[in-house]
């Protein structure tokens, strides 16, 4: 059963079987941590979305979250959620590129083109951030 | 790394098919030139009048001014003197002023000092050049 949760979260691309490794719980977090990073041991919180390696720091969300506002030009009353997407707040293709741009200068990584082009939320762009500060850790 | 880039894509690529290929050529063209303005910071000495923000911002703002447009070779001939002008950039053929000139400033930059002569004026002339209409 293990296995197969593996197996389907490494090439599932739709959300019913992504629900399903949620119904797994802890078992489906497990298996992240040994798959992607090791030294983040938490099991994964937001186990809606099959990409999730594991769960983004808090900070690193907020950071994101705020370059966001800034970039955007948004009030500091609206409510950013970790799940919002950037076209949702009024981004174009060009802001996003934009965002991802400076998130890449804020963090000091560089984003592939692959990979930029699956950023459509805040949780993505986080951990995306995260997996590259820890490959940079790892190459240094 | 870069300006070799950006020399290499000054020999005219073929023509986008679509709006969607000169839309991803717009934003390969955007992400090289926000790559590279840590270097443009560096040679023109601008780390005390400018962030690298202000310049990102200022770059997205002009690819913006040209959004509407529908014709991929139209496209095309605007990034192509985009990547000239960041070539020129990068390759410090352009001076400090220029850059600061067409970057930095915007539409009032050039008349920041206005100090004490223009304490007295009236609302309308301190309106003049934005609009009639206030």
């Amino acid at each position: 059963m293990a296995t197969v949760s593996a197996a389907s979260v490494r090439f599932a691309s739709l959300k019913p079987a992504s629900r399903s490794n949620q119904a797994n719980g802890v078992t489906s977090g497990v298996m992240f941590v040994t798959i992607g990073t090791s030294k983040l041991g938490f099991p994964s919180l937001r186990s809606s979305r099959f990409r999730v390696h594991c769960a983004a720091k808090p900070e690193t969300v907020n950071k994101v979250i705020d370059i966001v506002k800034k970039q955007l030009a948004l009030s500091d009353d609206t409510s950013l959620t970790p799940e919002s997407k950037f076209s949702s707040l009024g981004a174009d293709s060009l802001d996003t590129v934009e965002i991802v741009m400076c998130l890449e200068e804020e963090f000091d990584i560089s984003v592939d083109e692959d990979n930029s082009q699956n950023i459509t939320t805040v949780q993505e762009a986080a951990d995306l951030i995260e997996k590259l500060v820890l490959q940079k850790a790892e190459a240094d | 790394m870069s300006a070799l880039a950006a020399l290499k894509m000054v020999k005219v690529p073929p023509n986008s098919a679509s709006v969607g290929e000169a839309r991803k050529r717009t934003l390969e063209f955007f992400k090289m030139a926000c790559r590279s303005l840590p270097s443009v910071m560096e040679i023109y000495n601008l780390d005390d009048v400018v962030t690298v923000s202000h310049l990102r911002s200022a770059i997205s703002a002009q690819i913006r001014k040209n959004a509407h447009i529908n014709n991929p070779k139209v496209i095309d001939l605007l990034l192509f003197k985009a990547t000239e002008e960041l070539s020129n950039i990068v390759t410090h053929s352009k001076q400090r002023h220029h850059v600061i000139g067409q970057y930095v400033l915007g539409h009032e930059g050039l008349m920041q000092d206005m100090g004490t002569k223009d304490e007295g004026i009236s609302e309308f002339l301190k309106q003049f050049y934005t609009s009639n209409y206030f």
